[in-house]
């Protein structure tokens, strides 16, 4: 999927929160939850969470990537999940 | 770099929507930059070359990573800047 760089935020957006699992250029495949699709280099943030409470993060970066694949939905859980692990405490939402 | 949108040919309203989501894609990219700041991050690079250092910045078109501490297989390099042109993935732990 040499076109990931050029699609729309929109698409890229339909990613977040949903489990996936990317093909990058080395054949190597990575798996995780999108926490985000960088809108300047296309990079995917993937989230794996943990049994003892932690995450891992890996980014592939946008030209590296290769195909991405939906693997499960998104769920209000690990929405929220993914949400309180990387943005601070304390901050307020103000627009939907 | 990606280029912002090409133009509004389908009105303001959906480019509006579409700067909205950038936005927020965008903030949740550089919060995952703030969160790996000082932290041990593994690179994969090509050729099968992996390095680990300490994650210090990155320039807004994320060209280039500042790092610390590169542990290279030729040694420990104190300082160092790292292409991200060279980059397949890296990874940290939270």
């Amino acid at each position: 999927m040499g076109d990931w760089c050029r699609v729309m935020p929109q698409d890229w957006n339909k990613y977040v929160n949903h489990e996936v699992r990317v093909s990058a250029q080395d054949k190597q495949q990575y798996e995780g939850w999108v926490f985000t699709v960088d809108p300047v280099s296309a990079s995917v943030v993937l989230v794996a969470f943990q049994e003892s409470g932690g995450a891992s993060v890996r980014v592939v970066l946008g030209h590296a990537v290769r195909e991405v694949q939906v693997l499960r939905e998104a769920d209000g859980d690990t929405e929220k999940k993914l949400r309180s692990l990387l943005t601070p405490a304390g901050c307020q939402v103000f627009s939907d | 770099t990606i280029p912002a949108s090409s133009g509004n040919k389908a009105g303001s309203v959906t480019l509006e929507e579409e700067q909205r989501v950038r936005s927020e894609l965008r903030e949740r990219f550089l919060r995952t930059l703030l969160a790996m700041t000082s932290k041990p991050v593994h690179f994969s690079l090509y050729e099968k070359v992996q390095v680990q250092a300490k994650f210090g910045a990155s320039d807004i078109d994320i060209l280039n990573f500042q790092v610390s501490d590169l542990q290279t297989p030729l040694g420990v390099q104190k300082e160092a800047l790292l292409r991200c042109q060279d980059m397949i993935s890296f990874s940290f732990q939270l």
